[in-house]
C-alpha cells in the first residue's frame, strides 16, 4: 500500500496532471452539455419518463469518449516522464520491485480516470435532466447501467494501456502514438474494410461504444465487458513481465 | 557494509566493469576513485539493482540490493543529481520517497535544514541550481536514517563552502559507525576526505587499501593515482 500512497504523492505533485485532468474534463463537459442541449430538443414529445432517464445517460458518455486521450496521456506520462528525467532509478531504488512500482501506478491512475469520468457524468446527468424535466425522467433505469459501467471502464482502460504503452515503450510521444493508433485509428480503419467488423470485436473501442450506445451492437454486452476488460488487464501484465525482465541499459 | 564479489557487467562487446572484488566497511569513508569510463557508476547502479550483473555478486548488509526490505531505511543512494521531475516541489519530492518506504514525513523538514534548503522547501526543483539539486539529492539519500550511504559524486556543482560541507558531513556519517562509499575522479577532493581507497581501471581492480599506504611521505595522492591506472587509457 505505501507504494500506491506513493505513486499517488507523484501524480498529484506535478502540474501536468491538473493540466491533463482540467482539459479532459472541461472538454467533455463542454461537449456533454452542447450534445445533450441538441439530443433533448429533437425528442419525440411522447417518449417515457425511462427513456428520457436512458437517453440523458446515453448524451452524458459521449463526453467521456472525448477524454479518453488526455487521460491515455497521463497513463503514458506516469511513466514515460520518469524515463525522460531519469527518476525512475529513484523510483527502483526505493521500491526495487518494477511490478509493485507498476501495479501502484495502474492502482492510482486507474482511481484518478473513474473519477475523472464520475466528474464528467455526474454534472452532465444533472444538467441533462434540467434541460429534459418536461419528460419527468426517471432516476436510472436498468439499462442505464450498462451504460455507466461501459463508460467507466472504456476511460480506466485507455488510462491503463496508456500506462503500459509508457512502461514498455519509455518514450512519452511513441506511447501516446501507439495509444492513438489502437484506440482511434484501428477501429475507424477496421470500419471501412469489409474484413473489419471482426478486427474490431478485437479492439477495445468498438466494445465501449457498444456498450454506451454509441455503435450497433454486434456482440452480446457479456462479450464486450470481457474484451474490453481484457484490455485494462492484458497489456498491463505484458508491461509488467518486460519491466521486470529489465532489458539492459546500453551505455 | 557492502561486499562486492566477482562482479562483472558486459555492455555488448565491452566489459564495464570485469571480475572486481572489495568490501567496504562500516566507520570509515571509502573513496571510489578511477578515470572516466573506469566502470564506478555501472558498479553503483549494479549494486543499489538498477541493472543485472553478467557474472559475481554485490550485497549489502549480506543481501543483493532487490532483497532488502523498506530499502531506503538500510541505504541511502545519491546517484544522478540531475534526474529529478523539475515540476515538483523539493519537500513534494521527499514525501513521495518518504512515504514509498515508510518513513515518517516529519523527517523531511528537519532533512531540508540538514542539507541546507530550509528556505526551498515550497519551490520548484526545476529551479534549482545544480548544487541546490546535490543538496536535495543528499537529503533523499539521508531521508530513511540509513547505515550505508552510496553516493555517486555528490562534490559536484558545489561551491567550495559546499564542497567543504559535504566532506564535513561525509566525515560526522561515518563517524557514527554508518558505511560511506563515495565515487569521484577529484583526487585532491578524496585525497582530504577519504580513509580508505578502491581504485579501480578499465572496470578492474587497480588497489583497495588505506590512504596512508598509497600516499608515502614525499608522493602525492595524484601521483599514486596516476601510477596505478597508468596504461589504461582505451
Amino acid at each position: 500500500m505505501s507504494a500506491v500512497a506513493a505513486e499517488w504523492i507523484k501524480l498529484r505533485s506535478l502540474r501536468s496532471t491538473w493540466w491533463a485532468l482540467g482539459a479532459g474534463v472541461s472538454l467533455a463537459l463542454a461537449l456533454t452539455v452542447l450534445g445533450a442541449s441538441t439530443v433533448i430538443a429533437r425528442w419525440d414529445p411522447d417518449r417515457t419518463a425511462d427513456q428520457a432517464a436512458m437517453g440523458i445517460v446515453v448524451a452524458v458518455y459521449v463526453g467521456v469518449v472525448l477524454a479518453q486521450l488526455p487521460l491515455g496521456m497521463l497513463g503514458t506520462m506516469a511513466v514515460s516522464g520518469e524515463h525522460a528525467s531519469g527518476m525512475i532509478d529513484t523510483t527502483f531504488v526505493a521500491v526495487p520491485s518494477r511490478a509493485r512500482v507498476l501495479l501502484a501506478k495502474a492502482a492510482v491512475l486507474s482511481g484518478v480516470a473513474a473519477g475523472a469520468s464520475l466528474l464528467i457524468a455526474v454534472p452532465g446527468y444533472l444538467f441533462g435532466r434540467l434541460v429534459a424535466a418536461r419528460f419527468h425522467p426517471s432516476a436510472l433505469p436498468a439499462a442505464a447501467w450498462t451504460v455507466i459501467a461501459g463508460g467507466t471502464l472504456m476511460i480506466v482502460v485507455t488510462t491503463l494501456v496508456g500506462l503500459a504503452l509508457g512502461a514498455v515503450l519509455r518514450n512519452g510521444a511513441a506511447a501516446v502514438a501507439a495509444l492513438a493508433a489502437i484506440v482511434l485509428v484501428l477501429p475507424f480503419v477496421a470500419r471501412t474494410l469489409p474484413w473489419g467488423e471482426p478486427v474490431n470485436r478485437f479492439l477495445p473501442t468498438y466494445p465501449a461504444l457498444q456498450l454506451i450506445e454509441q455503435a450497433p451492437d454486434i456482440m452480446p454486452v457479456w462479450a464486450a465487458f470481457t474484451v474490453l476488460g481484457a484490455w485494462g488487464v492484458v497489456p498491463l501484465l505484458a508491461a509488467v513481465a518486460v519491466v521486470s525482465a529489465q532489458p539492459p541499459r546500453l551505455e | 557494509m557492502i561486499e562486492v564479489t566477482g562482479l562483472t557487467r558486459r555492455f555488448r562487446r565491452a566489459l564495464a566493469v570485469d571480475g572486481l572484488s572489495f568490501t567496504v566497511r562500516p566507520g570509515r569513508i571509502t573513496g571510489f576513485l578511477g578515470p572516466n569510463g573506469a566502470g564506478k557508476t555501472t558498479t553503483m547502479r549494479l549494486l543499489l539493482g538498477l541493472d543485472e550483473p553478467t557474472a559475481g555478486r554485490a550485497t549489502v548488509n549480506g543481501l543483493p540490493y532487490r532483497k532488502l526490505s523498506r530499502p531506503l531505511t538500510q541505504v541511502g543512494a545519491l546517484l544522478d543529481a540531475t534526474a529529478v521531475q523539475g515540476g515538483r516541489r523539493a519537500e513534494q519530492h521527499l514525501w513521495w520517497l518518504a512515504r514509498s518506504n515508510g518513513i515518517s514525513r516529519a523527517r523531511v523538514g528537519a532533512l531540508l535544514e540538514l542539507v541546507g534548503l530550509g528556505h526551498a522547501a515550497g519551490r520548484r526543483v526545476g529551479g534549482f541550481s545544480l548544487g541546490m539539486k546535490q543538496r536535495l539529492g543528499l537529503a533523499a539519500a539521508l531521508l530513511g536514517d540509513p547505515g550505508v550511504l552510496v553516493l555517486d559524486e555528490p562534490a559536484n556543482g558545489l561551491d567550495p563552502e559546499g564542497v567543504r560541507w559535504m566532506r564535513d558531513l561525509l566525515k560526522s556519517l561515518a563517524a557514527e559507525g554508518r558505511t560511506v562509499l563515495v565515487s569521484s575522479h577529484l583526487i585532491s577532493e578524496m585525497a582530504v576526505t577519504a580513509d580508505h581507497l578502491v581504485v579501480v581501471a578499465r572496470g578492474r581492480l587497480r588497489a583497495d587499501a588505506a590512504l596512508a599506504e598509497l600516499v608515502r611521505p614525499g608522493t602525492s595522492l595524484e601521483e599514486a593515482f596516476l601510477g596505478l591506472v597508468a596504461g589504461s587509457a582505451p
